[in-house]
């Protein structure tokens, strides 16, 4: 996947073939295709174990959290991961499986307890040093984080929260509206 | 004596060969196509209007299955599309990676769609600077060719008074987005044109086809035929017209010879019963595209032609030209952090190009000859694929990645490789593919001229990201590999010597007077611009110069 990433970079921006895999376009009210699938309500992973499984919504939810906008576990991402887990991923079978150990294992070393039972500010801080390039659990937190941006991005909710122009529909090709600013040097301040 | 004797046999249904079964069939010949694959079904295989989270895999397609993938258009939305079954093979040394479409159509189901036209600078290069070859026609001769192409397929452009990318009959041009007036104004800092380029999309119905709806998906098929390809624009037409059989799953084996050497028709294999069959004709019409088609001629040995037919030049599969492709430069703009999303992308398109502007007065003004071409792109799209450059998680994390999405700008580059005896195409001595066909096999490296280009793009995108006021990121480590762009060339390669060259200027072979090339194998080398809409125009001249001859 971290080949085909790179593959995606580079392929997304070629001109001629700018779609990639990761694909989508405008809604199309009247195909059944349109509608996304809803998350389940009493989801039963079929790779990973129910524990495992809830620790992986977890640090989904704190990845991309639930804000002003929807967030990684309504988008359902953890279903992805263990489906994508499920129909060998093998990035994310061993190698994920190893890394939520060792979450567990800092969590009983610094908390005394597994790290679904601590609280979301414990949480937030053993992921913090995860997060720091040198810091223990690293290469697992960018396992992690790959696979729920992955996963957010390619939903329904994901897409509207980029609010991605493929989800409209366009009866000539989209011009720019800025006339008279061509530099695009003096745009209204950005709201995000 | 065989009962059946078609006027002509046409092996392909691409560009080439749709254009000539169009022109031929029109003209009230009886033709027999073959074609490798099966016919498809826009509403069933082209997966278009499906979004990721109706894909099973959100288009990232089964663990599974994906390491047998042949390049980013082979995916989970184009499943069961691209050819896997037929064997071919590379040399030590050679890395070439090569989509092969067989359905009926072939490329043109899933192309770019950039259209300019070759021009005189390309056509008479070798007198420019010296190297290789002159073409046998001028672009005054193919100009007209180009103009009923472009009547017929619809391309949106816009004048441009530039000779060495002649102007056309142009459909109203996509418009600029926001990046292409900020990159616009960068690259007019500097000197380097910014331009529409030639797309062959339909911005106004024409032709009786509708207009582009702007779906993005260009590359998983038109649901509505609202860019060119033979099944929407020629194919209906030629069957409607009675003079068309097509045979589907008809894998071509080779070109049968009558006793003077001539062609007298073609062996295939059907690829559902796993039976050869002959089908006999007055004139056969090569049109597999380039690689394929020198593997047909290399593969059709006889007593007359113990090397292929029509080889006796020894010049088929030789001379092989590519595109060398890479991502020059990216990098994002910061007018743009936070603002609104725009659709960028979803024409699909190279909206803008920046077309050669190298060595047009001098040919020996830069370190290389000839010339290379950019197509910028960036702006919004179906995935945030930079996320992995921002640190990080929670609340900001996710904030990054929406102020990001309108800026990201990159720019990749499309430089013709000169011919070198290194690059070429033979029969694989051992390997055979699936029904017992020899594989073709490929031997190709880049040469210096195309990666001094390379160089050169990499300083004067980096130059034009600086002056449009982007954050430059860098570029990609190298080019991609050879393959990528599926415009190889020069493999029958046209010319007035039979001692030269395997074709004629109108794509006749010199040998075999009734056969004849439609596709980019017969171009003497590579330009800065596509194949598709020239492989039109000439196979359109050589169909009707065909019609006289029959």
């Amino acid at each position: 996947m971290l080949e085909m990433l790179a593959k995606a970079a580079v392929a997304s921006q070629f001109p001629g073939f700018s779609r990639w895999v990761f694909g989508q376009q405008h809604e199309h009210q009247h195909t059944a295709d349109s509608t996304p699938p809803a998350r389940q309500a009493n989801y039963q992973p079929s790779y990973f174990s129910p524990s495992e499984y809830r620790t992986i919504d977890v640090l989904t939810g704190l990845i991309i959290p639930n804000d002003e906008s929807p967030g990684a576990q309504e988008a359902g991402v953890s279903e992805f991961i263990d489906f994508m887990a499920a129909h060998g991923e093998k990035q994310i079978q061993q190698p994920m499986r190893e890394g939520l150990a060792w979450l567990d294992s800092a969590a009983k070393k610094n908390y005394r307890t597994g790290f679904t039972s601590l609280s979301t500010e414990q949480q937030t801080e053993i992921l913090k040093r995860a997060a720091e390039r040198n810091g223990d659990g690293h290469a697992f937190f960018r396992l992690i984080r790959r696979y729920t941006v992955m996963g957010y991005y390619t939903s329904a909710v994901g897409m509207k929260e980029l609010d991605f122009p493929g989800l409209r529909f366009y009866s000539e090709s989209p011009a720019c509206p800025h006339t008279n600013d061509p530099e695009h040097r003096h745009l209204p301040a950005p709201k995000i | 004596m065989p009962k059946d004797i078609y006027d002509v046999i046409v092996i392909g249904t691409g560009a080439g060969g749709g254009m000539a079964i169009h022109t031929l069939c029109q003209a009230g010949a009886k033709v027999c196509a073959l074609n490798a694959s099966r016919r498809l079904n826009p509403s069933k295989d082209f997966r278009n209007h499906r979004k990721p989270y109706n894909m099973p895999f959100r288009g990232f397609g089964d663990p599974t299955k994906r390491d047998k993938w042949i390049g980013y258009m082979d995916n989970e939305y184009t499943e069961g599309i691209w050819e896997h079954e037929i064997a071919y093979t590379t040399a030590p040394g050679t890395e070439w990676t090569w989509r092969r479409c067989f359905a009926v159509g072939g490329k043109t189901n899933f192309w770019g769609r950039s259209s300019a036209r070759f021009a005189n600078i390309d056509f008479r290069a070798a007198s420019r600077d010296g190297y290789d070859v002159d073409w046998p026609i001028t672009y005054e001769e193919i100009a007209p060719y180009y103009s009923r192409v472009e009547r017929m397929i619809g391309v949106a452009s816009t004048v441009q008074n530039r000779p060495s990318n002649p102007d056309g009959e142009y459909l109203p041009p996509m418009n600029f987005r926001c990046i292409d007036r900020i990159l616009e104004s960068g690259a007019g800092k500097i000197g380097i044109p910014y331009l529409p380029d030639r797309i062959a999309q339909l911005t106004v119905p024409h032709a009786g086809h509708p207009s582009c709806h702007y779906c993005a998906n260009c590359t998983e098929g038109c649901d509505i035929g609202a860019f060119f390809s033979t099944p929407w624009f020629f194919l209906p037409a030629a069957e409607k017209s009675g003079n068309l059989d097509l045979r589907t799953n008809a894998l071509c084996k080779n070109i049968l010879v009558d006793e003077n050497g001539r062609a007298k028709g073609v062996a295939y294999i059907d690829r559902n019963t796993k039976q050869e069959v002959e089908v006999y004709g007055k004139a056969v019409v090569l049109a597999a595209s380039c690689v394929e088609s020198a593997r047909i001629v290399l593969n059709s040995k006889s007593r007359h032609w113990p090397e292929g037919i029509a080889n006796s030049s020894g010049q088929a599969g030789r001379n092989l030209c590519d595109h060398l492709y890479g991502t020059t430069a990216r990098g994002y703009l910061p007018q743009l952090l936070g603002q609104p999303s725009f659709p960028d992308n979803v024409s699909s398109s190279t909206v803008a190009w920046m077309p050669r502007w190298q060595n047009l007065d001098n040919p020996r003004q830069e370190k290389f000859i000839r010339g290379y071409s950019v197509y910028p792109d960036g702006g919004c799209s179906e995935f945030p694929w930079y996320f992995d450059e921002i640190e990080g998680f929670g609340r900001d994390f996710k904030r990054q990645i929406k102020r990001r999405y309108p800026t990201p700008v990159s720019f990749y580059i499309q430089a013709p490789t000169q011919r070198s005896d290194a690059n070429y195409v033979d029969i694989d001595p051992v390997v055979k593919d699936a029904y017992g066909i020899p594989a073709a096999r490929l031997h190709f490296e880049w040469d210096k001229n195309s990666l001094l280009m390379w160089e050169h793009g990499k300083h004067s995108c980096e130059q034009l990201l600086r002056s449009s006021g982007a954050e430059y990121q860098g570029s990609a480590k190298e080019p991609d590999m050879p393959g990528t762009s599926l415009h190889e060339t020069g493999t029958l390669r046209m010319g007035n010597d039979p001692k030269r060259f395997v074709t004629n200027r109108f794509g006749q072979a010199h040998d075999v007077p009734n056969l004849y090339v439609c596709d980019a194998s017969v171009f003497p080398n590579c330009t800065d611009k596509t194949t598709t809409i020239s492989i039109l125009a000439f196979t359109l001249r050589t169909s009707e110069y065909l019609i006289e001859n029959l």
